[in-house]
């Protein structure tokens, strides 16, 4: 593999140079107050931090319907929000010319609600932190499939004695390569972060399923915050699937006793299938659910679950199509029943 | 409650207006017969069911539920029951995730297959009335 030795100076100065044209953008973490959230920078990106140990939500959210040709966006962003950003790609929600993607080696992160503001912005040491203690480390962390910087146009991976790299890996990524100080040489190290184990395939039952979704509110804030649920017109807006006043008295009267709020078991089994390819088991529905369900589980399980139907994964490649909008002629024989 | 009535199940089928439709109504021509809890929605291609249908069906109270089209290669659209091939797949793995199997079919029925449409929906009310009954006496 091919890349450029960095350090955060070299980067700063490369996005200086960056911003410095009319009509470029980079988008990253940076320090707000005292945590770290995403931030996007017009002008100079003095406090721009490479890693960020919080996690409130996924920055790809921010980014549905970019279809300007005359922008330029450089993100500098976790490995989760660039596989969301390229699902978002292939959907035709976002305009690829417009933006070089850049994944960073993600050290695992801690829920920004229960935070505490001691952690550090260097890799290294926050990977030390959660190593000796990963108590707060969330759940979609522990068990995430893809840490690493490996997806994008380019990607930021950090060795074992905590010195920086960039890999290009497509041509709008060798352009922003080109910006950086230094020469393209080969490298030979060792990565601090390796391939994700896989885990088993999911199972649970309707009577788990019900326990854990008891206590749906039915906000939908889940759906609001998940990157890949971009509908404008999502199937739940309207008196169909959750009917309300009149209608949805006439419901209660055809099919008898009922929990409510009606329907949450609908919108969450419906969401999960929607959601099914696309999921790329970030978590952001879980930090937005107010009432604590464990979604994570439950839709990162059946995602990777059906994506291992077609030996697909979210956002691996922005070349590969959705399962669900092609087809070979010669598979799944055993279908039909 | 009455334990002992015999509980029927409700399957409710979707069935592409080319092929499996045509064969429900065949086989009606002919008085051949099928269990009467079982409802047949024509849709135009076995492709437009999107499985949110099925789920609605099967959380609104529906035991079982059918997709039905045209075998793969037949269709009338060229392409639209390879698509359904993959969604149901998919549908029936994350029903499997749930330890729901059963509850989704998905049957391949042409035209002509009138006795084939016939012996599958009868095997799945069977099959459905049994898991009905056998859960409730415990």
């Amino acid at each position: 593999m091919q890349g450029k030795r960095i350090d955060k100076e070299k980067l700063r100065v490369a996005l200086n140079r960056f911003v410095e044209k009319q009509n470029h953008i980079v988008y990253g973490y940076g320090k707000n107050g005292i945590f770290i959230t995403h931030k996007i920078y017009r002008d100079n990106p003095e406090d721009l931090s490479l890693f960020n140990p919080y996690f409130g939500l996924n920055g790809a959210t921010f980014f549905y319907r970019v279809f300007g040709k005359d922008i330029k966006v450089v993100m500098l962003l976790r490995p989760c929000e660039i596989r969301a950003l390229i699902e978002l790609v292939k959907l035709n929600q976002i305009e690829p010319e417009t933006i070089t993607m850049i994944s960073i080696d993600c050290p695992g992160t801690i829920s920004q609600k229960n935070a505490k503001a001691d952690l550090p912005d260097d890799f290294i040491e926050i990977k030390k932190a959660f190593d000796k203690d990963d108590s707060g480390l969330r759940w979609a962390c522990k068990f995430c499939r893809e840490k690493r910087g490996v997806v994008g146009d380019a990607g930021i991976r950090v060795q074992e004695d905590g010195g920086l790299w960039i890999f290009p890996y497509t041509d709008k990524g060798s352009d922003f390569l080109n910006l950086i100080d230094g020469e393209i040489i080969e490298y030979t190290a060792k990565f601090v972060i390796s391939e994700s184990i896989k885990t088993e395939p999911f199972v649970t039952d309707m009577d788990k399923f019900y326990n854990d979704f008891s206590k749906c509110i039915l906000c939908k804030n889940c759906r609001d915050m998940c990157p890949v649920c971009y509908c404008v017109d999502c199937l739940f807006n309207g008196d169909e699937y959750l009917p309300k006043g009149d209608a949805f008295i006439n419901k209660m009267l055809r099919t008898g006793t009922q929990n409510l709020p009606y329907g949450k078991e609908i919108f969450h089994m419906i969401r999960m299938y929607h959601v099914s390819q696309t999921c790329v088991g970030c978590g952001a529905c879980e930090e937005a659910c107010p009432q604590d369900i464990p979604l994570t589980k439950y839709f990162k399980g059946i995602s990777e679950r059906l994506q291992n139907l077609f030996s697909y994964m979210s956002g691996r490649d922005i070349k590969e199509t959705i399962p669900y909008l092609t087809f070979k002629e010669d598979e799944l024989k055993d279908a039909e029943d | 409650m009455s334990d002992k009535k015999e509980r029927e199940p409700e399957i409710v089928g979707f069935a592409c207006s080319y092929c499996s439709f045509k064969a429900s109504e065949m086989a009606g021509s002919l008085r051949m017969k099928y269990p009467e809890k079982v409802r047949v929605i024509q849709v135009p291609c076995s492709s437009r069911v999107d499985p949110a249908f099925v789920i609605k069906a099967i959380f609104e109270g529906a035991d079982g539920v059918f997709v039905s089209g045209c075998h793969p290669g037949d269709c009338h659209f060229i392409r639209g029951n390879y698509y359904t091939r993959r969604k149901m797949a998919a549908l029936k793995e994350m029903f499997k995730a749930f330890s729901m199997d059963g509850k989704v079919k998905l049957f391949w029925i042409s035209a002509a297959e009138a006795r084939k449409f016939i012996e599958k929906i009868t095997n799945m009310y069977n099959e459905l009335r049994e898991e009905k009954n056998a859960g409730k006496k415990n």
